[in-house]
């Protein structure tokens, strides 16, 4: 399989101070990869670099062999990266139907835009009843569904997906990781972010482990879920 | 004393004359304010260059009635109606124009640098911008006011033994702001880069990982905003007929009010804040007395602010987190 996305040594952070000291990370082609860590470890940060909103101050990060580091956020989406980000981000006062739109912002194609804007639909059919409410008015659950469905809207080869069970009652959380498992299955390269790390694991192919914006554990998630350094850290054993 | 006041109060006719002026009046504020509420909703920045970028837009419509040769005195009887018309055209494609580049200059010069500056920099930024302006103004037009060649006939449309007037000067105004005000709502409303307009104004970190350009859209923004300015400055000229290097200090403080007591940020407020403050404008002057116009207008946004803290239609939805 050929890596989609190679992070290479990336070093980014805020103001004075580095969040992120040489992360590397890789994600095959039809892979799901968890990075697991606690609050601040640098998690967000990684997505956010890789998108672009938050510019690499060292290291490279290529997508599909080009290097994206230096392009800015609006080039990366449309090579084919979306990212659902923490706290959803839905634009409240926009409705349903005009976020997912937003999420086709970098495509032309009208009738290609309608046909997925009905695959949402399907996927997740409380927001084709929702569809002309305000985003603000969902509910968490509802607004993790449009925040994913968005992002979905760019065709995306890769989806990067931070924290999708933040604040959702245990049901929500089993249906949003479903539909994480069957976008996979058909052939979606997905980078997991959570903190709600057994979850994660459980649907990742591999995991990667961030501790205050280094990387220090990489293994294939089966792997990482017996590791009793893992167990005593993030999976509360 | 008393029962004049009383009589005037009662005049039904005097009533809806005085609405017909607040509204015309009202129209050309929300024109200024909605590139008040449009630039905060996207940059959180009160753009207090906003009224003399008006004052300069009237300027520059002087400039061109004079290339016309219509500014001497006596040159209007003796001009035919095509120059005048022509004028007025020209007036109406090249000051929006004006302003919407110098808007946007301005906004790549002084204010794109301070994006991530606190909020203070790019607000005292704009104050120094809006002294700048007055000083071109003052060096364009010089420091008294200025008349404004009188083009249009102040004919009484509804006939001339109405009770009634709306002259054909109203109906510029009206003709003018209406359609504009349409226009921008569709282009909002149902265009793609009106909704990544409202996208990046409800949240531009999403906006960004929609792959809008969000520069690119700010930049739009002040366009837009700058080019109603533009207009309205041409339609101001026309209807009232003096302007001034000192005109844009009053007329935008009225339309940064309209835009806040509408809610700052939202496009309908805008519309609807500046209808109100016209209105108030043109009954407080009919009934209580010039002198207190701009008293009344405050005392009426103070009221409303303290009953609806964040103007009449503003947030009207709770963001859920």
């Amino acid at each position: 399989m050929a890596a989609i996305l190679t992070i290479d040594k990336l070093r980014a952070g805020y103001g004075p101070i580095d969040a992120l000291h040489d992360v590397s990370l890789t994600v095959e082609a039809g892979e799901i990869v968890a990075m697991i860590g606690a609050n601040g470890a640098g998690k967000t940060s990684t997505l956010m670099s890789v998108s672009g909103v938050l510019k690499a101050r060292a290291g490279s990060i290529r997508f599909q062999g080009q290097d994206i580091a230096k392009l800015p956020a609006h080039q990366i989406v449309k090579l084919g990266l979306a990212q659902s980000p923490e706290g959803r981000k839905i634009f409240p006062r926009l409705t349903v139907l005009e976020n997912l739109q937003m999420g086709a912002f970098t495509r032309n194609d009208a009738p290609g835009i309608a046909a997925d804007i009905e695959k949402a639909f399907a996927m997740f059919p409380i927001l084709k009843e929702r569809r002309g409410q305000a985003g603000g008015l969902l509910s968490g659950g509802q607004q993790q569904m449009l925040a994913i469905a968005r992002a979905l809207m760019a065709r995306p080869k890769l989806l990067m997906l931070d924290e999708p069970s933040l604040g959702l009652a245990p049901q929500i959380v089993v249906q949003i990781f479903d539909v994480i498992k069957d976008l996979n299955k058909a052939g979606m390269s997905i980078l997991l972010v959570e903190q709600n790390a057994r979850m994660a694991l459980r649907v990742a192919h591999r995991g990667y482990v961030l501790e205050t914006g280094r990387v220090t554990m990489s293994d294939a998630a089966d792997k990482l879920l017996v590791d009793p350094r893992v167990r005593a850290a993030y999976l509360g054993e | 004393m008393l029962p004049i006041l009383f009589a005037e109060a009662f005049n039904w006719t005097n009533l809806q004359q005085q609405c017909i002026t607040g509204l015309t009046s009202g129209a050309l504020i929300a024109l200024i304010a909605l590139g008040y509420t449009m630039v905060y909703g996207i940059v959180e920045l009160i753009n207090f260059a906003h009224g003399d970028l008006f004052m300069l837009g009237s300027c520059l419509a002087l400039t061109i009635f004079t290339a016309f040769g219509l500014a001497q005195p006596g040159a209007i009887d003796s001009a035919s109606n095509v120059t005048i018309l022509l004028a007025i055209a020209c007036c109406l494609v090249a000051v929006p124009i004006f302003c919407a580049g110098l808007n946007r200059s301005v906004d790549y010069v002084v204010y794109r640098p301070l994006r991530t500056a606190p909020r203070l920099a790019p607000l005292v930024s704009a104050i120094g911008v809006s002294f700048i302006f007055m000083n071109i103004g003052l060096f364009w037009v010089g420091p008294q006011d200025v008349n404004f060649p009188d083009v249009i006939q102040d004919r009484n449309l509804l006939g001339d033994d109405a009770n009634l007037r709306f002259t054909l000067k109203n109906l510029l105004v009206v003709g003018v702001t209406v359609p504009l005000m349409i226009a921008l709502t569709v282009f909002v409303k149902f265009t793609s880069l009106g909704k990544a307009m409202r996208a990046t104004a409800q949240n531009p970190t999403a906006a960004r990982l929609m792959g809008i350009n969000t520069e690119f859209v700010i930049g739009t923004t002040f366009l837009v905003g700058g080019a109603l300015a533009g207009f309205g400055s041409v339609v101001y000229a026309l209807y009232v007929n003096t302007i001034s290097y000192q005109m844009g200090f009053q007329n935008g403080l009225y339309a940064f009010t309209a835009a806040v007591l509408g809610g700052i940020g939202n496009i309908p407020g805008a519309v609807l804040g500046g209808l109100v403050i016209g209105l108030v404008q043109a009954l407080g002057t009919a009934y209580i007395g010039a002198t207190w116009t701009s008293a009344i207008v405050f005392a009426v946004l103070i009221v409303i602010l303290v009953f609806r803290p964040s103007g009449l239609l503003g947030a009207r939805v709770r963001e859920k987190v």
